[in-house]
């Protein structure tokens, strides 16, 4: 008897994450099976149905007709760049915030902390303004800096708890004691036993700099300094659409981070748990 | 060699935090301001500095925002506030059932294939997701609705008299695998001889949820209701690919409001500073609260470090 | 009035270019406008070296026939003009807007630009950021080459030729499924009455009876209000709106607006059209799911064969099943025209920046190519692939065209009506079109009245009033 309830109940937990995951990964399958449709086989077929005949040529329209060798360098392009810049940044400033007593640290942790809450849309036209006059409008340095920015505030947060209570304060005494000034115990001790802290950081800045949209949108004219999001609304306009190559190059955006997922899923997981929630 | 430790100290201090500092500050701190000042102005678009049509006409905009006939305020806010409630009473305790089971010896193979493609959706971005569901659930000839009228042949189409139902939807779909990766990561820290015995002495499942694994995730879901509130204000490119607001501006938030007044059609910078100024008023009375919450969960729960 | 006249003319011109008038013998009649022109005389200058252009293209790739756009209307240019190369720069909705606006604040426009006559436009017009064209129009003796309307400076939000329009729209394209409308019996309606009548036995039969993709909101303004509110208010409804003689509290207007909430309450428009993307009309549409259909002339290209799939949403042999017209007769108390009026507007086109100097081989390169763009070869390309339905240029051979049923009957369309109204986006601010067009999806989803959708608009209008 336990043991069939025992066996009905795993039958059951299964079920129910077969169902998440059905319903997680449906919508994705769906789009792809979208994108070998023509616009009238979308339009006037079940949307339930696979193509009539599987319509590759959207994707040779699709290719040929966006930039997406550009939107793709961007993206790489700002993504790393942000990446790199922010770990070190948080990095520096978590140690000070951290193992450096300042009475003002209470102050600059907190000014941080409010842009944790702070929305990107809400700063949107001062920024746009700042950018424009400062002459950077429609450059690569005017997008990195707002992304660096705005991930500050989260890495920094991340950090200061992680060294605060990862990195013993015994260890750096040690080395102040053989001499080696803050800069040089950061250098050698902190940032590397932040490697953790750092993964985490990376992770999550990436992913929200290679799906930034609205700043990239506003702060470049044309295409030569857009992002992978910038190929959305290409096929899809306020007097109409083309549904087969809208969803093509839906499909085609997302196979880049798809594959980073699947490629890292453990390390990303693993991650933004650790991140999310205090070390 | 002849600085003294503290002009040291001060130096190091200095080198370590300034970057940063700048960078955000100018970036964010200082348009926040600006936007303050600009929202008490009629500022419309062109010179800022110099132009000698600026004039400061106070609280022009907040007056017209909060009584202008069609109410778009009060509808972007319950919007914005019907987010927060589906994000803590939903996404968090569908996330905690979701990593609950998981964390059971039962399901013993494929833990990782289902984690990772529950938590998918989060790494897609908010623009392609909202685009693709547009096409999923809205129109009356989508996905949804075929599949609907497969079950009901006679159900009747009336997405457009709740249309806020779709989006709270998929803002579900979106993030409940990101609570369920947390809190998992977190279960499995509960030490496992502390269940298992509880389990020896007879406990149930739901006593053993209740007076064990609960309370040693409380710190945990507390963290989890600050993100979900301040993602949920942040809310702006799921909606602006999915719905723009529309049918009647019913499915608008307070950041797409903003953006709409500030960037389509005639440009209404003022309006916009101003609606922008009551984000930053609400996020900042959101940071005060939730440090309340946090301090008096920690002093009642004692679960903190 | 002279502007519907003109419209009306250019109407009644496509319709008789249609029935078999050959080539340019209609050109007399519309060279009469741009009399009296001014020293216009100067002789073209010769492009002796290489010029480069700079172009801000709005390019719709989902538009018919975009794909075929770079080799047809880019390619051939170049190939014509050696000595003129062009930087073309290619963007599409708001990224196109917030271009134009971000290089006009830095006075860095490019040297042709895409353009509207007025709306998103204005700033362009108003601010002189175009160059009048007017002199060029008439150096080259090109008024007798377009319709009247195109040349006409009055036409243009700021009072000159700032851009040479490829088209005339009229807003209102009301098609009527006879494959629906014979299963259940029916024929097409003539009054708003009898479609009433319809709206149970179609029902019945599990058909809509309007489709129409109302989910955003300037299509109802745009592709039917305006229709509307021209028939309730009478012609010329707007300069006496701008001038003071009536107001948007007047009861004809708010008798209007309850014929919108009462289309709703009736079931001709059923409220789910609010769900539907702009982007899935035709879709349901052409297969069968309502009999009558609602749009703009432009969206005919919508239902054509498209060269690049070889498919088409209607096939030509079912496109005579398939009447275009425009919305049937208000036959209720209180209407100003009853019946045969359309709601139209000057279409986008090319204009030139103001900067080039008068005699400058850049600007002679940029006219050149603003020639050729709204020039007979591109406008007749356009016609074909459904971009435009009415081309402001005169002379194209449509006997020598592959038209497809619903292209024919389109361009019958001009023959229906007698009067042309103004469209609310083409005369009004924008701060006073777009919370009417909200206000008219709030009629549709039951939560306003016409009363105090008035009031708004009222409100709206004033506060515009003010700021001028």
């Amino acid at each position: 008897m336990k043991n069939v309830i025992k066996y009905g109940s795993t039958i059951i937990m299964y079920l129910i994450m077969v169902l998440f995951t059905v319903m997680t990964i449906y919508p994705i399958v769906w789009l792809f099976i979208q994108s070998f449709k023509t616009n009238q086989d979308y339009m006037t077929g079940s949307k339930l149905s696979l193509p009539t005949n599987w319509f590759t040529l959207n994707y040779d329209i699709v290719w040929n007709n966006l930039n997406f060798n550009t939107f793709f360098y961007n993206s790489v392009y700002y993504s790393i760049i942000t990446v790199i810049v922010v770990v070190i940044l948080a990095n520096m400033a978590g140690y000070a915030f951290a193992k450096i007593d300042f009475p003002i640290t209470k102050v600059l942790f907190g000014l941080f902390i409010v842009g944790i809450l702070l929305t990107i849309q809400s700063i949107l036209i001062p920024l746009f303004v700042m950018i424009f006059s400062a002459g950077l409008f429609n450059t690569r340095l005017g997008i990195l800096i707002p992304y660096i920015a705005l991930g500050l505030p989260m890495a920094i947060y991340l950090c200061t708890d992680f060294i605060r209570n990862g990195v013993p304060d015994e260890l750096i005494e040690a080395a102040r004691i053989d001499g080696a000034g803050y800069i040089k115990t950061f250098v050698s001790i902190v940032f590397p036993m932040c490697i953790p802290v750092s993964v985490t950081i990376a992770i999550i800045s990436f992913i929200g700099t290679w799906n930034e949209f609205i700043l990239m949108n506003i702060l470049t004219a044309g295409d030569r300094f857009k992002s992978i999001p910038a190929a959305v609304g290409r096929f899809s306009g306020s007097l109409g659409s083309d549904y087969g190559r809208l969803f093509t190059s839906l499909s085609i955006s997302i196979i880049p981070i798809l594959l980073f997922y699947i490629i890292f899923r453990k390390q990303i997981t693993k991650g933004v748990a650790a991140g999310a929630v205090k070390g | 060699m002849h600085m003294t430790m503290k002009t040291q100290k001060k130096l190091s201090y200095a080198l370590l935090v300034l970057p940063a500092l700048v960078v955000y500050l100018a970036v964010v701190a200082f348009p926040t301001i600006f936007s303050v000042i600009l929202s008490l102005t009629n500022y419309n678009g062109g010179l800022i500095f110099g132009n000698p049509d600026i004039e400061v006409v106070g609280f022009t905009s907040y007056r017209w925002m909060f009584t202008e006939p069609t109410r778009s305020f009060y509808t972007s806010l319950r919007n914005n506030l019907l987010i927060v409630g589906v994000s803590v009473f939903g996404q968090i305790p569908l996330g905690f059932i979701l990593a609950y089971i998981l964390n059971q010896k039962l399901i013993k193979r494929g833990r990782g294939f289902f984690q990772s493609m529950i938590f998918l959706p989060y790494v897609i971005s908010p623009i392609i997701i909202g685009v693709l569901f547009n096409a999923m659930i809205i129109n009356p000839r989508s996905l949804y609705w075929e599949v609907a009228r497969f079950f009901n042949p006679d159900i009747q189409f009336t997405l457009h008299s709740n249309p806020m139902l779709p989006v709270l939807f998929v803002i579900l779909w979106m993030f409940t695998g990101f609570y369920m990766i947390i809190f998992l990561a977190h279960m499995q820290r509960i030490d496992p001889a502390i269940l298992e015995a509880a389990r020896i002495d007879g406990a149930n499942e739901p006593r053993v949820l209740r007076h064990i694994v609960l309370p040693a995730m409380t710190s945990e879901i507390v963290t989890c209701a600050i993100l979900a509130i301040s993602g949920s204000l942040k809310t702006f490119d799921l909606i602006y690919a999915m719905t723009n607001g529309g049918p009647a501006g019913q499915t608008r938030v307070l950041s797409l409001f903003m953006y709409l007044s500030a960037f389509s059609g005639a440009p209404n910078y003022p309006l916009a500073n101003a609606i922008s100024t009551v984000m930053v008023i609400i996020s900042i009375i959101l940071i005060v609260v939730v440090r309340w919450a946090a301090k008096l969960f920690d002093r009642h729960g004692g679960y903190g470090k | 009035m002279k502007k519907l006249l003109s419209v009306l003319l250019a109407a009644v011109m496509v319709a008789t270019l249609l029935a078999g008038c050959d080539s340019d013998s209609n050109g007399g009649t519309s060279g009469g406008t741009t009399g009296g022109s001014t020293g216009g005389s100067d002789d073209p200058v010769a492009i002796t070296e290489v010029v480069e252009l700079r172009v801000l293209n709005y390019y719709d790739m989902s538009a018919a026939g975009a794909l075929e756009e770079q080799s047809v209307i880019w390619e051939a240019f170049e190939a014509a003009n050696p000595n003129i190369k062009i930087i073309r720069e290619d963007e599409f909705e708001e990224s196109f807007h917030d271009s134009v606006n971000a290089y006009a604040a830095a006075g860095a426009l490019p040297d042709v630009m895409y353009a509207w006559p007025s709306g998103r436009s204005t700033t362009l017009h108003s601010q002189g950021l175009l160059k009048d064209l007017t002199p060029l129009i008439n150096r080259d003796g090109l008024a007798s080459k377009y319709i009247a309307l195109a040349t006409d400076p009055s036409q243009q939000i700021a009072g000159y030729q700032g851009i040479i329009p490829q088209g005339v729209t009229a807003t209102n394209m009301f098609i009527a499924n006879l494959e629906v409308l014979n299963a259940v019996g029916l024929t097409p309606a003539t009054t708003y009455s009898e479609m009433v009548a319809q709206v149970p036995v179609l029902r019945d039969a599990g058909y809509d009876t309007v489709i129409m993709p109302n989910m955003a909101s300037w299509v109802m303004q745009s592709c039917l209000y305006s229709l509307i509110v021209g028939r309730f208010m009478g012609d010329g409804w707007h300069e006496r709106v701008l001038n003071g003689e009536t107001n948007f509290t007047d009861p004809a207007f708010i008798a209007s607006l309850a014929f919108v909430q009462q289309m709703y309450e009736d079931g001709v428009i059923p409220a789910s059209s609010l769900a539907i993307d702009y982007g899935e009309g035709p879709g349901l549409f052409a297969t069968n799911t309502g009999a009558y259909y609602i749009d703009g002339d432009w969206r005919v290209g919508a239902f054509l064969t498209d060269s690049t799939t070889g498919e088409a949403l209607i096939s030509p042999d079912r496109q005579d099943n398939f009447v275009i017209g425009v919305f049937p007769e208000i036959d209720l108390p209180g209407v100003a025209i009853p019946g045969r009026t359309n709601s139209a507007v000057l279409g986008t086109g090319w204009g030139i920046n103001a900067n080039l100097a008068d005699g400058s081989p850049e600007l002679e390169a940029a006219w050149t190519l603003v020639k050729w763009l709204v020039g007979l070869e591109v406008q007749t390309f356009r016609l074909r692939t459904g971009g435009i339905s009415t081309p402001s240029i005169v002379g194209i051979d449509y006997g020598a065209l592959p038209l497809e049923p619903l292209q024919v009957s389109l361009a019958g369309l001009g023959a229906k009506y007698d009067v042309a109204t103004v469209v609310v986006d083409g005369a009004f601010a924008s701060t006073v079109y777009e919370p009417l067009n909200e206000q008219l999806q709030a009629l549709g989803l039951g939560i306003t009245t016409p009363e105090a959708v008035a009031e708004i608009i009222q409100a709206a209008f004033e506060a515009w009033q003010a700021t001028q």
